[in-house]
């Protein structure tokens, strides 16, 4: 027995220190964040961090918001639900945050959309793309693309814009890949295009030379091949050596440098549907991507310009709304229409965002600009 | 041609299998351990010849000093969390292995940073026709120096004293330690020799996927443990084998049986069936 | 306080899925890398009943009996193998599990399954109800260890062929302690169910095995009030070090690593050092 008192006062003293929360200044607004600093997602994680940080400081040099400065809480959630819930539930019960955003993937995203929306607290998610994340409530957003939109854009892209009929579809096991693929095999035969073979692989795969023999043998015109870039970058790489000339499409998933740095030479030609321009002479964009290149010290990608535009977000709507009071906020995002690097961001009455679908390609080993996909019937994101 | 295309791809899978295997198994074979934080040589192997190629222009050189480094910190590995353990229930030596390849999967991230590495100018990466195939030089080189690393490796096993101490252990623990047998030299060379293999399939991985992070060890892992098991623990050349079995089936597997399982449920299914009708394993005598 | 609420009932959670592994690798000897894999068949079994209508209370037996039926099945390769193939026999049974999980749309797929409905408790009942079900698993546990089973456990696990000579039905006791074992994951995997409202492949796996493992190798392997303060310690302190949240798993590998390597009966063997140490001055 005396073994087990001491143990459990042991514990009881370090549960007691749990009760506090993150150190913050009284006085300041505060913006929530989860996102994997930890495990196998931390480099998006970490880009999305530095494009939020990026955002919350010119926002503190430009006046704060009405005179307070804004602090960021970041919270480590390894991309998983079980981690994203707890992290959720400090930053709303124990630092009472004025709002929150997610700079994680869909599955952590949703489960802590939950939370968000339980507390309502304003709640943007910058770029997991599984529908139900907005449909958790009124008080969830998304400043990206829902998966099926983006599917539906490469559809377009594939069929209209490059005029390929026969395509290969490569579908990453997890939320993310399964709704590109779903609204591209939605709108593909608005456009003409053939799905002649499908397969699936799991994020942890690196290898795919099962995968890629199979293809050779179907032999498509283009492949259109979901992933991130460290999945997409040694795919395509293996898929140039094994003698597969097909086109290859892919989605915001590969938008980082680190792409092109696996990929090397088999890069070249790759084209994907994304938010960020490059060559963009837009003013916003340019200002961002030269800024964060100064903050970060490596190239932008995707992720950190998302991160950056959901806070843009954040901070514009409480602006507007004079307060940072949570309902104020909330109906005040529904109304801004906010000019980001990732495009014009204006929510609907979900929560979901409409605009143009970038396309880029890579060239000489950069991220070049290929063409603008504009549907605004086919672009539609759902609306409830 | 599609079959020997899966085939070929399957030997390449298997041979690097192998490679990890091996260092498991010898461990195992001598000290009873399952040396999880063997993993972690791999990735130390994938990131250190990244680095030095980058560094240095020279390939080769690099594959030498990553097998050398790894070899040294298998040595200190053993000496510092396994040799004061021994006496230990099993689990303990486990749990610490595990706690120990954790922390150095951090520490490749704190150290080299989330984003992984990456050749700039990948060697070996010209190809060459095979039938309608196209393999990278890579690709050819992890399966012949697999082959050769493992054959030289069973010739050492079952021709020098080094490899009659470790079958002896192998076979009777107890004995050989008290013929003074299984004595501290033998176990350094045994954790140098594996640990600098793995370290060579993690600079094959990195360089095939030209791209070395820190969780490239996880999976390796807990395959190079099922394999071990299949193969009936303490036996090279049946490792090798059962290593380039499972690559195969794994390749085949991903094509025709990917609908109903994913890649690590149909090593595991085949693990699984494998020990219920054969409980040492296949070719299992310890 | 929700966020202390919600962590104490993940706390209690893992109590009891730390104790049903004590029970199969602590008392029994069995190791078990795959006890994850039953913790996620409760929390499916009651996630698939709750959408489908069930009262939260009608939807925990079903859990357990799910969970230790396949316990029981799976406690028979125990029959075969044993030791380190054991160990990973029954990782590979996790790895399966999920392979089969991820590929049905029925079960939820790669996605899982969300908006399970919640038991009908605020977040401090249902901190309560679940920390009184670690309470019974405790006692049972305690129990256990004292019985006939619980010596029968020991021998077992000391030296199986002695025991098999002295006429004790091994195989029998081995698949008792696996269906109890396994039985109380699926409790757990009930409870989280409800609790957290999502299930998905991704936090039944290996690495969730290990931790569980971990909880009782750290807490103290056969001891009830170590493996529950292992269970307290390794939920709290992830938690605890989010302020230094980019070396946590860092130190989660170092802490696991240190209490192995300087003090391998886990918390209680230090706790009966220190508890020795301080009782023998007043020795008289």
């Amino acid at each position: 027995m005396k073994t087990a008192r001491i143990m459990l006062f042991l514990v009881a003293v370090g549960a007691l220190s749990l009760m506090v929360p993150a150190a913050t200044n009284a006085d300041s607004v505060k913006i929530g964040m989860h996102a994997p600093q930890t495990g196998f997602a931390a480099a998006d994680g970490n880009s999305a961090i530095l494009g939020a940080q990026l955002a919350v400081e010119q926002a503190n040099a430009s006046g704060g918001v009405n005179g307070r400065q804004i602090e960021l809480i970041v919270y480590d959630d390894q991309a998983t639900p079980k981690e994203s819930v707890p992290a959720a539930t400090k930053l709303a019960s124990s630092d009472r945050v004025d709002a929150a955003i997610s700079g994680s993937y869909s599955g952590a995203t949703r489960a802590a959309a939950d939370v968000f929306q339980s507390y309502k607290i304003p709640y943007i998610s910058a770029y997991a793309v599984h529908p139900g994340i907005t449909r958790t409530g009124d008080y969830v957003f998304r400043s990206s693309f829902v998966g099926e939109v983006q599917g539906r854009a490469g559809a377009k892209l594939i069929g209209e814009r490059l005029g390929v009929k026969k395509v290969s579809v490569l579908t990453l096991k997890n939320d993310f890949g399964k709704s590109l693929v779903a609204g591209f095999t939605e709108a593909a035969p608005l456009f003409g295009v053939d799905i002649i073979s499908e397969y699936e692989y799991s994020i942890k795969d690196r290898q795919f030379g099962p995968v890629i023999a199979k293809i050779k043998d179907d032999n498509p015109e283009a492949i259109y091949a979901t992933g991130y870039f460290f999945t997409a970058g040694p795919f395509v790489s293996q898929l140039r050596a094994a003698g597969v000339d097909a086109l290859v499409i892919g989605q915001e998933g590969y938008d980082s440098q680190k792409f092109i740095e696996i990929a090397g030479k088999a890069a070249n030609g790759v084209i994907i549907t994304t938010s960020l321009d490059r060559d963009s002479d837009n003013a916003e964009t340019v200002d961002f991507i030269r800024r964060f290149e100064a903050k970060a010290g490596y190239k932008v990608d995707m992720v950190a310009a998302s991160g950056h535009t959901a806070v843009k977000a954040l901070v514009e709507a409480m602006r507007k709304a004079g307060s940072t009071e949570r309902d104020a906020v909330r109906r005040m995002l529904h109304e801004v229409s906010i000019e980001a690097s990732t495009g014009t961001i204006a929510f609907n009455t979900l929560g979901e965002v409409k605009k143009d679908a970038q396309v880029q390609i890579v060239r000489d080993g950069e991220w070049r600009h290929h063409s603008v996909i504009s549907d605004s019937v086919l672009l539609a994101p759902p609306d409830q | 041609m599609l079959f020997l295309d899966l085939f070929v791809e399957g030997l390449v899978q298997g041979s690097i299998y192998a490679l990890i295997a091996i260092g498991l198994t010898l461990v195992y074979g001598l000290l009873r351990i399952l040396h999880v934080a063997h993993a972690g040589m791999f990735t130390l192997g994938g990131y250190l010849s990244v680095w030095a190629t980058n560094a240095s222009g020279s390939f080769v050189l690099s594959l030498l000093a990553a097998a050398l480094a790894a070899g040294v910190a298998g040595i200190l590995v053993y000496r510092l969390c396994y040799r004061p353990i021994l006496h230990r229930p099993p689990h303990v030596a486990l749990i610490a292995s595990i706690g120990l390849y954790v922390g150095m999967e951090e520490l490749f991230r704190l150290f080299f940073g989330p984003y992984g590495m990456s050749h700039t100018d990948p060697p070996l990466s010209e190809t060459v026709g095979f039938f309608s195939m196209r393999l990278k030089y890579a690709e050819i080189a992890i399966m012949a120096g697999a082959v050769a690393l493992i054959s030289a490796l069973a010739v050492v096993v079952n021709k020098t004293r080094l490899g009659m101490a470790w079958r002896a252990t192998v076979a009777e623990p107890q004995m050989a330690l008290s013929c003074g047998i299984n004595n501290d030299r033998i176990r350094d060379l045994i954790f140098f020799i594996g640990s600098a293999l793995a370290a060579l399939a993690g600079a094959m991985v990195a360089l095939v996927n030209n791209y070395a992070e820190p969780t490239m060890g996880a999976v390796p892992a807990y395959k190079a443990l099922a394999i071990i098991v299949l193969a009936g623990l303490g036996d090279v050349g049946g490792t090798l084998l059962a290593a380039l079995a499972l690559g195969v089936i794994e390749s085949f597997g991903t094509i025709y049986l990917g609908k109903a399982l994913d890649r690590d449920a149909i090593a595991f299914a085949f693990m699984i069936v494998v020990l219920m009708l054969r409980p040492r394993g296949i070719f299992g005598k310890g | 306080m929700d966020y202390a609420a919600s962590l104490l009932t993940v706390a209690g959670i893992n109590i009891i899925l730390a104790l049903g592994l004590n029970l199969i690798t602590g008392y029994c000897g069995q190791i078990s890398l795959g006890h994850a894999a039953f913790y996620g068949m409760g929390a499916y079994c009651a996630a698939l009943m709750a959408k489908a209508g069930w009262p939260f209370f009608a939807v925990l037996l079903p859990a357990m009996a799910v969970a230790g039926v396949l316990g029981i099945v799976v406690g028979f390769a125990a029959l075969r193998v044993r030791h380190d193939f054991l160990a990973i026999t029954t990782m590979g049974v996790g790895f399966l599990f999920l392979g089969i999980v991820r590929q049905q749309e029925w079960l939820g797929g790669e996605m899982g399954i969300y908006n399970i409905p919640g038991a009908g408790l605020d977040s401090t009942g249902y901190m309560l109800l679940t920390l009184g079900f670690a309470a019974l698993a405790a006692a049972l546990s305690a129990h256990i260890k004292r019985s006939w089973m619980g010596r029968v456990f020991n021998a077992i696990a000391d030296d199986e062929d002695a025991a098999l000579t002295a006429g004790v039905n091994v195989a029998g006791y081995k698949l008792a302690a696996f269906a109890i074992g396994t039985a109380m994951a699926g409790l757990a995997g009930a409870l989280y169910a409800h609790g957290i409202r999502y299930v998905g492949p991704e936090s039944f796996g290996f690495v969730d095995s290990v931790a569980i493992l971990c909880m009782v190798v750290v807490g103290g392997v056969g001891s009830v009030p170590g493996v529950i303060a292992g269970a307290l310690l390794l939920t709290l302190l992830p938690q605890l070090l989010q302020v230094v949240s980019d070396y946590r798993l860092l130190l989660y590998g170092g802490l696991l690593f240190l209490v192995t390597r300087f003090s391998p009966g886990g918390m209680a063997g230090m706790a009966r050092a220190i508890a020795a140490a301080a009782g023998r001055p007043r020795a008289s």
